[in-house]
């Protein structure tokens, strides 16, 4: 066997690294960095979050972890999920099958663009929070945890939504608003998880989006729910779960 | 000389439905090999198999000795594959669906850029390189996406109907990088329905009906397995009238008499006999001729006689 094939056949790391760069940079290119996109993302959560709030008596400093984690949510939901069937529908998807790129590298870089998707967008809030509303961080460790295991769970979850028997896109659409809106409600962006009441706060559990909810408050001086360490735990179990589901599912598909 | 592809038992079932009923031939390294065969043959699901982007149902694939299942992604990087449908990402520009299917390959930054300059050379595709491919018409797609099969200098490749649709120009500049591919030493494997470009471009040709694989040869030992289907092309220097057309039927040896615009085309086995009656038969009635021709079967015959056979066995079966 030459030096090429047998390189090929154990694809090093680096190199998977390299091929899940390449597809998440073009995804970037083509899908996210759109100023429609870019627009869609900061304005849809903010539109919702203030749907709920207004009228309520609270004061705006304590609504930005709330806003900061909606937006973080649909940033990185709301594209990933289509990606991958309107890839399939127009056969672009096959590209990444026909070369040497492994499952888990095309699911990485994914994942990848969302991700960083979602991070470019979710600055924002944070950004107008701390510079018009005094908001404040008092946990950098909480704040950064949250934004980076927060996007990166949040983008593995829109993957795994795009694999979800969605072979079009209006299909993907009525499955991430199935699982979207009630997460929305029973992860403390409205109201922060230890104010919810007994049953909000067991269902919780079952939300990763609480978890990053939950640091995102304790980052800007709120008290938590779970702990920052349980929340990292927890998002990182979801992230790989998810993930080891989205490839699953993508070499079924694929099959 | 090595078979570059082996192919053993393969098969293929969707559901109860057999696509690709345990076919077995070999590809030799350098060889442009042809998968003839009429709309759902199965020509389509056997490339499938073998690029892995379909599993085999039993039967195994090798492709220059590493098997196609198993070996997956050592395969990919040897292999360029054309599907049908030209995939390109309409989004991205000519040079960035080749930097980006170069990149997918592992390549260099640096060789990246240098291939996908050749291949717009190459491929003529000079004047498009900035231009996002959703400008491109249909031909230039298909170049596009010849050139992205071709960034990372595969030994096998595989194409898919290559010319389908495609008007005069494209369809002979893809041919021209067929044969170049083949002057080079790589293996082409090309599926298509187009006898005429199986004719001219293959060295050797398997015929694929219905899942099942009828022959396997080149082009004209293929052709004389219809040897029935010999023709003397004739035109007069004036119309005929119905009575001496039905007079072409009653000359010796003729099976059939096909007229084609201001020819006749009397289909034979043999052709000497033919030759010999019509001039006796022109000198009667005062006809001169303008043209003769004598044709040997097409690859269209010896594909009709071929599917017919196989489809009267699944009948009788």
């Amino acid at each position: 066997m030459s030096d090429t094939t047998a390189a090929a056949r154990k694809p090093m790391a680096w190199d998977g690294l390299r091929k899940a760069w390449a597809i998440s940079s073009k995804d970037m290119k083509i899908y996210y960095f759109q100023p429609a996109v870019l627009m869609f993302g900061l304005v849809f959560p903010v539109a919702i979050f203030f749907a709920f709030m207004i009228g309520r008596n609270v004061k705006a400093v304590n609504l930005f972890p709330g806003l900061i984690a909606l937006t973080l949510f649909f940033s990185t939901t709301t594209v990933a999920p289509f990606s991958v069937p309107w890839e399939k529908m127009n056969r672009t998807f096959e590209r990444l099958l026909f070369a040497p790129v492994s499952m888990v590298d095309a699911v990485l870089g994914k994942v990848m663009s969302a991700s960083l998707f979602g991070l470019v967008i979710c600055l924002f809030p944070l950004a107008i929070g701390l510079i018009f509303f005094g908001s404040h961080i008092a946990d950098y460790g909480a704040l950064v945890l949250a934004l980076l295991l927060g996007n990166l769970c949040m983008a593995t979850m829109g993957m795994l939504i795009s694999t979800v028997n969605a072979d079009t896109p209006p299909k993907v659409m009525m499955v991430l608003n199935v699982v979207r809106l009630p997460l929305m409600f029973i992860s403390g962006i409205f109201i922060a998880i230890p104010a919810l009441p007994l049953y909000g706060r067991v269902l919780s559990w079952f939300s990763p989006v609480s978890y990053c909810a939950d640091m995102l408050y304790k980052g800007l001086g709120f008290k938590d729910y779970f702990g920052v360490l349980t929340s990292s735990l927890m998002l990182v179990a979801f992230t790989a779960a998810m993930f080891v589901a989205s490839v699953l599912r993508m070499k079924a598909w694929n099959r | 000389m090595d078979a570059s592809i082996k192919v053993n038992e393969l098969t293929k079932y969707f559901d109860s439905f057999l696509a690709v009923n345990h076919i077995s031939f070999d590809v030799e390294a350098g060889e442009i090999f042809c998968f003839l065969g009429p709309n759902r043959a199965g020509k389509t699901t056997t490339m499938r198999m073998l690029t892995n982007l379909s599993r085999p149902s039993e039967g195994k694939a090798t492709i220059l000795g590493m098997d196609t299942v198993r070996d997956s992604l050592a395969i990919k990087a040897v292999v360029g594959i054309v599907p049908e449908a030209s995939n390109v990402f309409f989004e991205l520009t000519t040079v960035a669906n080749l930097t980006f299917t170069g990149a997918l390959y592992g390549m260099r930054k640096k060789n990246i850029a240098a291939r996908a300059d050749e291949l717009v050379r190459l491929l003529d595709l000079e004047n498009h390189r900035k231009k996002k491919s959703v400008e491109l018409s249909l031909g230039l797609r298909r170049r596009l996406t010849i050139a992205m099969s071709l960034m990372h200098d595969p030994r096998v490749v595989f194409l898919d109907e290559p010319t389908s649709g495609l008007d005069v120009e494209s369809s002979r500049l893809i041919r021209d990088i067929i044969q170049d591919l083949y002057r080079k030493g790589v293996t082409v494997f090309i599926t298509t329905h187009n006898m005429e470009e199986a004719n001219q471009l293959c060295h050797r040709i398997a015929v694929i009906n219905r899942g099942d694989l009828i022959a396997v040869d080149t082009p004209e030992r293929l052709k004389q397995a219809a040897t029935e289907a010999q023709a003397i092309e004739i035109s007069f220097d004036r119309a005929m009238g119905d009575e001496e057309e039905k007079g072409l039927w009653r000359l010796p040896c003729v099976s059939d008499v096909r007229p084609l615009g201001d020819k006749y085309h009397l289909v034979t086995s043999d052709p000497p006999c033919v030759l010999e009656a019509i001039y006796p038969f022109m000198s009667e009635r005062g006809l001169k001729p303008i043209s003769v021709n004598t044709f040997g079967p097409s690859l269209e015959d010896v594909f009709v006689k071929l599917t017919a056979k196989s489809e009267d066995v699944a009948s009788n079966e």
